[in-house]
């Protein structure tokens, strides 16, 4: 661990406040302005949600946790307002083809002081506009003097402001490990943003950036944590490491990867560094370049949205990225959401009974949920399901009648045909999160309600609330 | 075969006295099933006018002789679950909440609402769920301004009375803080003295014109309104998406969707 004199004997920034706020601390036109840019530039940020850590308050200081996060707002574009999301500075010595802060464009730039960023997140905090503040950066002068500028924030934010609500910072690739673990104490979650789903593609885009380098602070947070928690486990009071975990996003669209490619590395990063979440951003076009698709081009929602049905497919329901995906058919169904295609494609496994299969059996079943799958199980113990009960139960039958039986008997005569439930299935709507535009199809959700799908757009239900 | 009714008062230990006396008339009148005794509160009292209902007059200490039989016999959980469906706008929800608790205290299944093929059962959760829905919304759209003397107020108009959760949510986020929150639908204010327990005060004659803000006040609202602004992508817009993430009813009350600023 370190002390405060650490920090003064860096010569950091380090004056503490005094003052009550605008008057006298800050000068608001500035204060505006800088906010306007650097949340511009923060907004591509998908991870914002601020789930993951239950902490009560302490009784004295501002602040506690909620382990399923609190969305406060929901901007122009359907995406839950969670956090001050802000950069600490747009300033930025690198190049990366895909960003708008990249050192060649010609855009306005600012740069918070740490003092700045604490007021913002204390009075935003206490009206109940936020949960905690998101800071990340563009490189200043090099990736370490980065990474301290954006540990004196948030040391100055719990020490001095004794802020103890959510904080989730970026770790800076490249940056010296000694202040990438100084900052793991002082944060709740830290997350190395991918940028590019392969080494390949970030190549291309993003010339100063290198996989390994991006990979190395990713597996020193992770033996963070794990350390962490042995530490508690031993003593009481040790400070947590990134008590709620690491996440990362990957921009989808810019390179040319395959659904199966990002799906593999997504699982990869699950099981191999514990990641709480992956993020797949679909990629806005806003910087010319004959490495990017041309400006104007689409921004590839949909698939976007099928990459977040396969990665709740792997989280919560067991599936494996090979079970969705093969190197011959690399990429998901537009028309149909990837639960549906699989159930498709294994209709030897269907129909299944409700009232005896086990619950990861009754999970596979399109039309079922991680809820309505325990509801199921709770409510046949007082006695079988009918029909009836699984509609009230919240299961949507008109897409799981063709793969159950509910005492031994289908809902209709139906046949086990996949030509004749795929178009029985492509005739229901599906509800998609944003408009269909240009394309016309008609698709199905997995999805039963609309918590899950708060969560895929940036909502808060990480943990999938208490279910009876 | 005769059916009793018992109307109660519509809060948390009505409701709960009611029960203890429905229990006490199936014992003392030897009612053969419970399915014959029916609850009910609030607005659902009203609209009666027989001459065999039962008017219960609350009783703390019978509402908390109930209290410790659900926690002891179900679970802590369980009673925070029926509290909230006791708080809900739900028309039946005392009769509902009453007969799930029979049939919990009879199966002793501490999973209270598995049996969601029962209508009681399926009415109580249903209810439990919508309290519980808009406590999680309200817990993040409620907006505070400060005031002189840096007190925090919020108004807001729940469809379910459920400004109790909402104080013990913000009294342990904000434990050194002045604040209040203004229940306009229900005309109750809950009221936290920095380090003191927090308290509900009944009031209908709440002069909000009267309130000063503090000199930041406007300052930090434009900020978050620019932020919000600032903070959507342009090429996703879609209103949709928000307006079912942020149903319009709770716009009135948020700071980001006041023109003013
Ligand atoms: S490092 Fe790359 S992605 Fe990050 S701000 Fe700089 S140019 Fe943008």
């Amino acid at each position: 661990m370190f002390c405060k004199d650490d920090v003064k004997r860096k010569n950091m920034l380090f004056v503490p406040p005094f003052g009550d706020g605008m008057g006298i601390g800050m000068e608001m036109k500035t204060v505006m302005e800088k906010l306007e840019i650097l949340s511009d530039a923060a907004k591509y940020d998908v991870a914002c949600t601020s789930s993951g850590v239950d902490r009560k308050g302490n009784g004295k200081d501002m602040g506690n946790c909620i382990k399923g996060g609190i969305c406060h707002s929901f901007a122009a574009d359907g995406r839950c307002i969670s956090l001050l999301k802000i950069l600490l500075s747009n300033e930025c010595i690198f190049d990366c083809k895909y960003c708008l802060n990249r050192k060649s464009n010609d855009v306005p730039r600012a740069t918070f002081t740490p003092r700045e960023v604490c007021e913002l997140t204390m009075n935003f905090y206490k009206r109940n506009y936020i949960e905690g503040l998101f800071l990340s950066s563009g490189i200043i002068e090099n990736p370490t003097y980065t990474m301290e500028l954006i540990f004196q924030v948030v040391f100055l934010l719990r020490t001095f402001y004794h802020f103890q609500g959510y904080i989730h910072v970026k770790g800076i690739p490249g940056a010296d490990p000694d202040i990438i673990q100084k900052t793991g104490f002082y944060v709740d979650r830290m997350s190395v943003n991918l940028e590019l789903p392969t080494a390949d593609g970030l190549k291309l885009l993003a010339p100063n950036k290198h996989r390994k380098n991006i990979l190395a602070p990713m597996r020193q947070i992770q033996n963070g944590i794990i350390q962490g928690k042995q530490e508690i486990v031993q003593y009481k009071n040790a400070p947590s490491f990134v008590p709620s975990g690491q996440s990362t996003q990957m921009i989808i669209g810019a390179t040319p990867e395959s659904d199966y490619q990002i799906m593999s590395v997504a699982q990869g990063l699950y099981d191999k560094f514990n990641l709480k979440r992956v993020f797949y951003s679909a990629y806005v076009s806003i910087n010319a370049d004959k490495d990017l698709p041309a400006l104007h081009t689409g921004t590839p929602l949909l698939r976007e949205h099928r990459l977040y049905q396969a990665d709740w497919l792997l989280r919560f329901y067991q599936f494996k990225a090979e079970e969705l995906l093969t190197e011959k058919r690399p990429n998901f169904n537009v028309l149909l959401d990837p639960k549906c295609d699989w159930a498709l494609q294994h209709l030897e496994q269907f129909p299944v009974e409700i009232n005896r299969a086990d619950y990861h059996t009754l999970l596979r079943v399109p039309g079922i949920g991680v809820k309505s799958a325990q509801r199921i199980c709770g409510a046949r113990r007082t006695g079988n399901l009918r029909f009836e009960d699984l509609k009230k139960i919240g299961v949507v039958l008109k897409r799981a009648l063709y793969f159950i039986t509910c005492n031994g008997k289908m809902m209709y005569h139906t046949k086990m045909e996949e030509d004749y439930i795929t178009r029985n299935l492509l005739a229901l709507p599906e509800k998609l999160p944003f408009q269909k535009d240009t394309m016309t199809y008609k698709q199905l959700t997995l999805f039963d309600d609309k918590v899950e799908t708060a969560e895929l757009f940036g909502g808060q239900k990480e943990i999938l609330q208490r279910v009876v | 075969m005769e059916e009793y009714t018992l109307l109660c008062e519509d809060s948390i230990d009505g409701i709960l006295t009611g029960i203890y006396e429905a229990y006490q008339i199936k014992k003392e009148e030897g009612v053969e099933s419970h399915d014959r005794i029916h609850l009910y509160a609030g607005e659902m009292v009203q609209q009666r006018l027989c001459m065999h209902d039962i008017h219960i007059k609350t009783d703390l200490e019978k509402s908390h002789k109930v209290i410790r039989t659900l926690v002891e016999k179900l679970s802590e959980e369980n009673y925070y679950d029926l509290c909230l469906a006791m708080v809900s706008d739900g028309q039946d929800k005392a009769d509902a909440v009453y007969h799930t608790v029979v049939r919990a205290l009879q199966t002793k299944d501490r999973n209270m609402f598995a049996g969601l093929q029962n209508d009681y059962i399926l009415k109580a959760f249903t209810y439990q769920r919508n309290a519980n829905n808009e406590l999680m919304h309200l817990r993040g759209f409620l907006r505070f301004h400060e005031l002189e003397q840096g007190i925090l107020y919020a108004k807001t108009g729940p469809k379910n009375q459920i400004l109790p959760f909402l104080m013990a949510h913000f009294a342990d986020r904000l434990p050194s803080e002045n604040f209040m929150i203004y229940d306009e639908k229900h005309q109750v204010f809950g009221v936290h003295q920095k380090q003191k327990e927090w308290y509900l005060v009944q009031s209908d004659s709440f002069q909000e014109e009267e309130l000063v803000f503090s000199k930041d006040e406007q300052c930090y609202a434009e900020l978050f309104c620019h932020f919000c602004e600032s903070i959507a992508i342009r090429e996703r817009t879609n209103e949709n998406l928000q307006r079912n993430m942020l149903p319009l009813r709770f716009r009135g009350y948020m700071t980001e969707f006041q023109s003013k600023y």
